[in-house]
């Protein structure tokens, strides 16, 4: 496209036969400036209409059939479900300095209700910077650690084996349980995951086997959960390799002791597995709670913001609501819910509506401006949490093994109450027992509903469909941009090379400008890719500088901006002095620098939003106006209109805000206050991200921060 | 960008081939990180080496090496590479050897292209000075397409993946340069052995006999026939000894006798190799067939796997044939349109067999995008240029990327793989159709500047 234009130019009479596509191109090209205009608002705008946009959740698959049969947990189950509380919150029990008692406690309880009991023995692993992990299998590239006998955890693990079943597939369920200071809460989630659990020993209904962990969360709930998985999916079958906790002798000992004290046959000390997980459930009860009725939150975001499929949380919604009477919660950003410009934005909302309504009265697109903030507030949150990358309990690990799972959270409205608590483990277990009936129906893996989606309520959700459509608008001029801006570099130097030159030589001169026409811009790449090249020495940095012992965040912070710059620097100077290069020969190779800087920013948004979107599009909200404004500040100041003015002042304005560690301090800044904001935070949420392998830190890394630099290098272009 | 050509071509051509080496060699140290070799981008069925590894084993286990659908490649590798994929050196990487051996491939097939490309400017500068238009092009401005070509080559990082993950495609491309050195350089022995390995390990590059028959027959790339003639009568003296050559038989016959030579020679060894394994027809049907009838439907970055996963069992013969005829459809258009210029012909042809062919990898693309660098001078205004750049960049990252969401997170399903090898399609096609064209217009220029036409009258 950008060349017909081009060529259409450089041709003195028009051609009459131009394809309608091309010409279309062509248009589009010429008034890229009011294309990119009305598309970037027109994606803002989609943004904001998105919770309005937000589509009742349905069931789609219809194996599940959730609530079709009712609930069997009786008041028996109940009452197990108590005494096992109680034995757990009895002071006795805590005696034990390592918290083993409970452990065997729990054991015993599941051995008496015929389950098969093993316990697992893990050390804590630290999470490993490893870049590659996204591109890899989650069990690649594991780095092995230094194991010290001091510190292990134990999972207690039952498996009911479903009379039914063939063994091939299994349920899991998962409550962390810290035995050395448990809370009232840990005790209560287990008692309703016992309940639930002696019911399913008992029924006949069962195909899938049922899998309860008891996550050891002395070292985070995240890290025991991780641990089994890992064991679980990558048998090892040379015990000599690794360092393993059963080496050590103080453990074995443990295990010794409790062979004897605990009855059963189905007792092993080896690790047991059932089938393939069909889906997970961690389950929690909070210990406070300022709630005013019985809640339950759903996390759902697992690493890289992948979430479980749609299905689970509606089975979830739906039996919570429509059968026990609990409110169901998913995570909100709470700063936003009281803002007035949201409030208001909402309002002119509703009120398009209602005179959309009355000119036709089938369009029902309107939601009353509350329901639109609190819509925004979890949307918001969603894409926060999604775009950071990091799981949001341990329901993630179960993600990495394309395990669909999600976390519940009850938060009940009082506490101490016998009744109450009775109350709690019935309508808890009731859930519990729904979902796992439902799932228990599944003939597939989950696959029906969507995997790519945000929420806005816990009943609501923007399907991938939509929300691209704003994020494409949002990108869509790039492009454009830089297919006109490439256009504009090539034919003003052309004309001014043959306005030089002498008729004689026309031809001459047209054959060189030809041969340096085309290709140009292979400068302007070399610069692009340098500069890209530099953001992934820059990424890697932070590897090397958490190996220095004793450094506080802020001191590795400046360790890491100091060699960056040095890293520039350096790359800089051998590799053909890129930045000289730039503003070397042409006055318009500035205009090339952006053309290339905005198709490499394009890919690398596009690229991103097929990992993780909700990066991608807060990435395009920063870059995009930036990449399409850069333009060099003398050309600004000599020109001395009001436009230019105006873009000077939104380009240094920009150019501060983009700048990831500055956009970093302003979002904490909005969202907590900028009283207690610390240099070495940036440093702490950077480690948190790669701890994780977040692709977001890659993406800041080798989208963002080139992009900012070569932004900044045309910013200060001199020509 | 000249300025920087120039600086490349005369003073850093060595250290860039050395650092290109030292990269190469810094990336096999780490071949378990990078999991290369069994990316479905670099390894197919046809050049995966663990397949090789597992004939190897079958053969020194007394069995077919075809048996088990496993490995599909020639017999001969299995006897050079074989013991490659055994032999270990304590501490090192495991394939080493192997890897050291595609290092080698990449490096001669570099400097095979280096000086092929060097011959190519000769020709082309001769037929510049017979046509007198040496003054109005700059010749000085005339870059080193050897060097160039032999630098995308080795800098190219499919031609470094293809390297590092241990497929055959080094060894598969060198026979292919092999031969065009060979023709250009009027080796015809060598040019018939490149020929016939090259069509023994991949079927598609039999069509390569057409430019070489060409390049034999009347000479390197050079200008139509019909300027020459033209000049001629411009000035109205025939001078004979400026004129191109007349396509002569003598080497074409050499070459065929040669051809058929090295082919019974390369026969033999197969069926002494495979005697006690069903013999050639073993062979043939396992590699040959193998090739034509796309039994693997495992993804690639070709587009024939999710056709033929797709389509009826009963359409499945018609299909077949449709898409191998498509790459004979456009053999003889292009090799009457572009007869004078032999070299790049063969180049529109290996990029067209790579786009076409049922199980194509990056290795291939490597092959095609060095040869692009013979004709940097003729290709100069070529269009869409950064475009097809950005392309090539954006899918390469891309398709990885699918090809992670849909087999390890489980959240996309092979549809987005398979936009991705459309799109990689689209860019080949719109590379080879813009590279004709741009070539066209190239021979229309040097027409106008002989008759003194204006410049305008580009299309």
């Amino acid at each position: 496209m950008a060349e017909t234009k081009e060529k259409s130019l450089s041709d003195e009479k028009p051609k009459p036969r131009v394809r309608p596509i091309v010409r279309l191109g062509i248009f589009l090209i010429s008034h890229s400036f009011l294309v990119s205009i009305v598309c970037c608002t027109a994606g803002v705008l989609a943004l904001f209409l998105l919770p309005v946009l937000a589509k009742n959740t349905y069931i789609s698959e219809n194996a599940l059939m959730p609530g079709s049969a009712s609930p069997m947990l009786s008041n028996q189950h109940v009452s197990d479900g108590n005494r096992l509380v109680k034995d757990l919150t009895n002071p006795n029990s805590k005696s034990s300095e390592t918290g083993i008692e409970s452990h065997k406690i729990i054991a015993q309880y599941m051995l008496d209700l015929g389950a098969e009991v093993s316990f697992h023995k893990f050390h804590p692993q630290m999470n490993q910077f490893h870049p590659l992990h996204f591109f890899s299998s989650p069990v690649s590239g594991k780095i092995q650690e230094n194991y010290s006998c001091s510190s292990y955890g134990i999972n207690t693990v039952g498996i009911i084996r479903a009379p039914r079943g063939d063994g091939k597939e299994a349920i899991v369920l998962v409550t962390p349980y810290n035995a050395l200071k448990s809370g009232f809460g840990e005790a209560l989630s287990l008692g309703i995951a016992y309940s639930v659990f002696s019911l399913l020993t008992q029924v006949t209904w069962l195909a899938k086997d049922i899998i309860w962990l008891v996550a050891d969360s002395q070292y985070g709930e995240y890290a025991a959960v991780a641990a089994w998985l890992r064991e679980y999916q990558t048998p090892k079958f040379s015990s000599l390799s690794t360092p393993n906790a059963e080496m050590c002798p103080d453990v074995n000992n443990l295990f010794e002791l409790k062979g004897h004290s605990i009855s059963g046959s189905k007792f092993s000390n080896s690790f047991r597995r059932a089938g393939t997980m069909a889906a997970a459930l961690v389950l929690k009860v909070r210990d406070q709670n300022e709630q005013f009725e019985d809640t339950i939150s759903i996390y759902a975001e697992a690493s890289n913001g992948q979430m479980p499929n749609l299905d689970l949380i509606n089975v979830v919604n739906y039996l919570a609501v429509h059968r026990q009477g609990l409110r169901v919660n998913v995570e909100k950003l709470w700063p936003l819910l009281n803002s007035s410009w949201l409030k208001s934005l909402g309002e002119i909302f509703e009120s398009l509506a209602k005179v959309a309504k009355s000119l036709y009265p089938k369009w029902k697109f309107g939601i009353p401006a509350t329901e639109y903030v609190e819509g925004t507030a979890t949307l918001a949150s969603s894409l926060y949490y999604q775009a950071l990358g990091v799981p949001t309990g341990p329901h993630g690990a179960f993600r990495d093994y394309q395990v669909d799972a999600i976390t519940l959270e009850i938060s009940p409205k009082f506490s101490l109450d016998k009744v109450w608590r009775n109350d709690i483990l019935l309508r808890g277990g009731r859930l519990i027992e729904g979902v796992i009936r439902s799932v228990n129906n599944l003939l597939e893996k989950f696959h029906q509903s969507f995997f790519l989606y945000l929420l806005t309520s816990p009943s609501k959700f923007v399907s991938v469909g939509v929300y691209m459509i704003a994020f494409a608008l949002l990108i869509a001029p790039l492009p454009m941009v830089a297919a006109s801006l490439y256009v504009d570099a090539n034919s003003s130097s052309n004309c001014s090379k043959g306005d030089s030159s002498t008729p004689s030589a026309i031809t001459d001169t047209d054959e060189h400008g030809i041969a340096i026409r085309s290709w140009r811009w292979l400068n302007s790449a070399k610069l692009v890719f340098i500069v890209h090249l530099w953001g992934a020495i820059v990424s890697l940095l932070p590897y090397f500088i958490s190996q220095i012992p004793d450094c506080s965040p802020t001191t590795s912070f400046m360790i890491w901006v100091l060699l960056s710059i040095l890293s520039l620097l350096t790359l800089n100077s051998v590799l053909a002095s890129p930045l000289a290069c730039a503003k070397a020969t042409q006055e318009k190779e500035w205009a090339l620098v952006k053309s290339v800087t905005i198709s490499s920013v394009f890919i690398g948004l596009g690229l991103m939003s097929v990992i993780n979107f909700a990066t991608a599009e807060i990435g395009a909200l920063l870059m995009v106006p930036m990449c399409l404004l850069a333009r060099p500040l003398k050309l600004d100041v000599r020109a001395g209109t009001l436009r230019s003015f105006c873009r000077l002042i939104c380009n240094l304005v920009l150019g501060h805000i983009a700048f990831p560690p500055a956009a970093f301090f302003l979002l904490k800044g909005m969202l907590d206050g900028f009283g207690n904001a610390n240099v070495g935070d940036f440093w702490m949420w950077v480690e948190s991200l790669w701890a994780w392998n977040s692709a977001t830190y890659l993406f800041i890394g080798m989208v963002q921060l080139p992009c900012w630099v070569l932004c900044v290098s045309i910013l200060f272009h001199t020509c | 960008m000249e300025k920087v050509k120039k600086k490349i071509g005369s003073f850093s051509f060595w250290n860039w081939v050395t650092a290109s080496i030292i990269f190469r060699l810094i990336l096999i140290y780490f071949p378990k990180n990078l999991n290369l070799s069994s990316r479905p981008e670099v390894s197919t069925p046809l050049t995966s080496f663990r397949r090789l590894a597992e004939g190897y084993w079958l053969k020194q286990s007394f069995m077919s090496p075809y048996a088990g659908s496993m490995y599909h490649g020639s017999p001969l590798l299995l006897s050079l590479l074989g013991p490659l994929t055994i032999n270990r050196i304590e501490g090192q990487p495991n394939h080493l050897l192997y890897s050291l051996v595609s290092v080698i491939a990449d490096v001669v097939s570099a400097m095979l292209i280096r000086a092929t490309g060097q011959n190519l400017r000769l020709a082309y500068l001769r037929s510049l000075e017979s046509l007198d238009l040496v003054k109005q092009i700059e010749v000085s401005e005339f870059l080193f397409s050897g060097d160039i070509a032999a630098l995308i080559y080795l800098c190219n990082p499919f031609t470094i993946v293809a390297c590092v993950g241990l497929s055959t495609s080094p060894i598969e491309n060198m026979a292919v340069i092999l031969c065009l050195y060979g023709a250009c350089s009027r080796l015809i022995p060598l040019a018939a052995f490149g020929w016939v390995i090259a069509t023994h390990l991949s079927l598609y590059s039999a069509i390569l006999i057409i430019p070489v028959i060409f390049l034999l027959g009347c000479g390197p790339d050079s200008p139509p026939r019909k300027l020459f003639l033209q000049r001629h009568q411009q000035k109205e003296v025939l001078n004979q000894s400026k004129l191109p050559p007349r396509f002569s038989w003598g080497p074409v016959i050499h070459f065929a006798f040669w051809a058929f030579l090295w082919s019974v020679y390369v026969l033999v060894l197969c069926g002494i190799s495979l005697k006690q394994f069903g013999g050639l027809w073993e062979m043939f049907k396992s590699t040959y067939g193998f090739i034509l009838t796309v039994e693997d439907l495992s993804p690639n970055i070709g587009v024939l796997w999710y056709f033929f996963a797709e389509v009826f069992e009963f359409f499945r013969n018609f299909f077949l044939i449709v898409f191998h005829v498509n790459i004979l459809f456009m053999i003889l258009p292009l090799a009457i349109r572009l007869r004078h210029r032999p070299c790049y012909l063969a180049f529109v042809y290996v990029a067209i067999c790579s786009m076409l062919k049922s199980y194509p990898s990056v290795g291939d693309s490597a092959l095609y995008l060095g040869l692009l660098g013979w004709f940097v001078n003729e290709l100069a205004d070529m269009q869409f240029s950064l475009f097809l750049f950005c392309g090539y960049v954006g899918v390469s990252l891309l398709s990885p990327v699918m090809h992670n969401l849909w087999i390890w997170r489980g959240t996309g399903n092979a549809n987005f793989y398979f936009a991705t090898a459309m799109v990689y399609a689209c860019l080949q096609i719109v590379l080879v159709v813009e590279g004709v064209s741009a070539m066209l217009n190239h021979d229309r220029k040097l027409r106008n500047l002989i008759t003194g036409k204006p410049q305008d009258a580009k299309s």
